[in-house]
């Protein structure tokens, strides 16, 4: 019966495409059924399942979840504000209209506001209403627009502080509890602030290379057209700068530690909101309508949480945690080579799945075992954001490919959006295979004390993960301690 | 039969109309917890526990929300090619199978709790602050409002806010 879990999951994965029903319903689904056969055969005890209200509870009273609905609503304005648009004339503008304008400020703007936008569907929304015109009245081939487009809108999963690294580092956290009180281990468990430090490095590395290759894209396009020089070019310049030093001063405060995450993004979301309402875009029906959208979308990611602590709760009470707990620490596999197997699971899960519902789904159930081999929870976690980016970008079927291909609605070879997506793929490997050899990449923007420093959390030796697994057999630990998906932070 | 349905529909409206409202003053509660903790050194966690409070019933019923707008994140790789009928028995028997069992199971097992937490007036576990009932009975709310847009959707055959 504990192999039931798999089968679970397996199932969602399958029945997500194959129904067209929302990924929650699934989920809860497949909770239902494991949790009957569960009961049915006696592997589960009824009032196991009675701790899914605390649970639930949990997830309302969570600090850091509070940040969710104030993302939303920070890209919700940001959208209104119309801030994308001066962001991109005022990069061309920057740029003299050249050739590589309109694709490095696209890519910028993917920076900026994809960390914002909360989810790579509502980058893909933005961008293409934004960019993609400029794109092709540049001369811009229709693959080549659709590869950019796709690339970034996938930048908000590795910039801090998207909505995609804040959850992961609170699925981290609970997983790096969940590693470390099986071990015994004495390391730190990690935060969201390591998560954002140690993405950094690595997400500068690949918007610098994008940019590298969107501007070598750019030889066979035309001067873009110069924009008007009418009243708005003030204005547009204002907003620009605005925008980067918000959206840079939030990062920093949030990286340093100033601030907590959900107190940066109240800052934003209060500022924002004041600057609409002043600028006159929130009168008559806006505002209702955008606090819908905002509360619509926070329904959304919380429908997803409900649904992945529901299904984590039977996959644990199943036991099938602790197969895979027994695979992952048995395998006679080096700790890199395990990583690496566990980062191409997640991948070709990306192939179905939304980086939400990874994060919600599979990141609690992969990453205590693999954390109990490979501590650097660090470098465990921005691996799993570059595999999660990639696997967004891989021709035919890349998350994000499909997205933009849905939101442009353009005939378009899938050949040729992938010819052209393939140096940034290549750009986004020389990362993850960087970030894979030399951990320290991690860890450059790690203060000394946060327990990274300059050099990588050492890898647990077999001789230390036979004595600690000895140590487990001899006090199992109970299953009611090994928290929900998302444990609460107070 | 069909009237009733349309009137709990209406009803929901009207809960979301009003608790949407909420991230506003969640914003601002969460801003303030930094110059009173770091300025003024004091209330800081009273303005943490009620932007907790808020937050906790802006979550539960933000569930239903997206519900009624059909917001849900989905694939329809393979169910595009599905009739529209094939496509609404799913959702009938997704919401008879799952949402209805799964909800009224919240909310009978968390009955004693969340009563005995209303009946206490259950302050806060750290700061002693009163309102931590609200969080529980939040629970309440976000099972119950999920459970009767589901039967909503089961029965009438207009229920989404789609494109609203």
């Amino acid at each position: 019966m504990t192999a039931l879990g798999l089968g679970l999951l397996l199932a969602v994965a399958i029945l997500i495409p194959a129904t067209g029903l929302p990924a929650f319903l699934v989920l809860l689904f497949a909770a239902t059924v494991g949790a009957a056969a569960g009961v049915a055969s006696g592997t589960i005890p009824g009032n196991l399942l009675a701790a899914l209200p605390s649970r639930l509870t949990n997830l309302l009273e969570n600090d850091l979840l509070q940040a969710l609905p104030l993302y939303v609503l920070v890209g919700a304005l940001m959208n209104r504000l119309q801030v994308a648009d001066s962001v991109f004339q005022t990069t061309v503008r920057a740029l003299r209209g050249g050739r590589e304008a309109p694709a490095v400020a696209g890519l910028a703007l993917g920076a900026l506001l994809g960390p914002m936008n909360g989810s790579v569907g509502a980058s893909v929304v933005a961008l293409s209403r934004t960019v993609a015109p400029r794109l092709a009245s540049s001369g811009m081939p229709t693959p080549a627009r659709h590869a950019l487009i796709a690339v970034a809108s996938t930048l908000g999963v590795v910039v801090p502080p998207s909505l995609v690294l804040i959850l992961l580092g609170d699925g981290m956290m609970a997983a790096h509890t969940i590693a470390s009180h099986a071990t015994h281990g004495a390391e730190r468990i990690i935060n969201t602030q390591d998560v954002f430090r140690g993405a950094l490095v690595p997400a500068g590395m690949f918007l610098l290379l994008c940019l590298a290759v969107a501007v070598w894209e750019s030889r066979g396009a035309s001067r873009i057209a110069a924009a008007p020089a009418a009243r708005g070019i003030s204005r547009d310049v204002i907003v620009a700068i605005a925008a980067v030093a918000f959206v840079v001063g939030l990062l920093a405060g949030v990286a340093t530690g100033r601030f907590y995450a959900v107190e940066g993004a109240a800052a934003g979301a209060f500022t924002l909101f004041v600057a609409a309402a002043a600028s006159g875009r929130l009168r008559g029906g806006e505002l209702g309508s955008l606090l819908l959208d905002v509360m619509t979308t926070t329904g959304v990611l919380f429908a997803l949480l409900v649904a992945a602590t529901t299904f984590t709760l039977v996959f644990r009470a199943l036991g099938t945690d602790k197969l895979l707990e027994a695979w992952i620490t048995a395998a006679p596999l080096s700790p890199l080579l395990l990583t690496i197997i566990v980062l191409a699971a997640i991948g070709a899960s990306a192939i179905a799945l939304d980086a939400f519902e990874i994060i919600f789904v599979l990141v609690p159930v992969l990453m205590p075992p693999l954390l109990m081999r490979v501590p650097d929870a660090s470098w465990v976690a921005v691996l799993v954001l570059l595999a999660l980016q990639g696997s967004f970008l891989l021709p035919p079927v890349g998350y994000a490919l499909l997205l933009t291909r849905g939101v442009l609605r353009e005939r378009v070879s899938a050949r040729a959006t992938a010819r052209h997506v393939a140096p940034y793929l290549i750009a986004q490997l020389i990362v993850l295979v960087s970030v894979l050899m030399f951990p320290a990449l991690v860890h450059l923007g790690q203060p000394m004390e946060a327990g990274g420093g300059a050099a990588p959390a050492p890898v647990m030796t077999d001789e230390e993960l036979a004595r600690r697994m000895e140590e487990m057999l001899r006090q199992p630990p109970e299953p009611n301690d090994e928290g929900a998906g998302v444990p609460a932070t107070k | 039969m069909m009237r009733s349905w349309q009137r709990i529909y209406g009803l929901i409206g009207l809960v979301i109309s009003v608790v949407k409202w909420l991230v506003l003053p969640i914003a601002l509660l969460l801003l303030a917890q930094w110059p009173l903790r770091e300025v003024i050194q004091g209330f800081s966690r009273e303005a943490n526990d009620l932007g907790q409070l808020l937050f906790a019933l802006y979550v539960a019923v933000a569930l239903t929300c997206a519900s009624r707008k059909d917001a849900h994140l989905a694939t329809d790789v393979l169910a595009h090619r599905y009739s529209s009928r094939v496509r609404d028995a799913l959702v009938r028997g997704g919401l008879v199978l799952t949402l209805v069992p799964w909800t009224l199971y919240v909310l009978l097992t968390s009955a004693p709790i969340v009563w005995r937490s209303i009946i206490a007036h259950e302050a806060f576990p750290e700061t002693y602050n009163p309102g931590y009932f609200v969080v529980k009975f939040a629970v309440w709310i976000l099972a119950g409002l999920l459970l009767l847009q589901a039967l909503v959707r089961i029965f009438d055959s207009a229920p989404l806010d789609r494109g609203k």
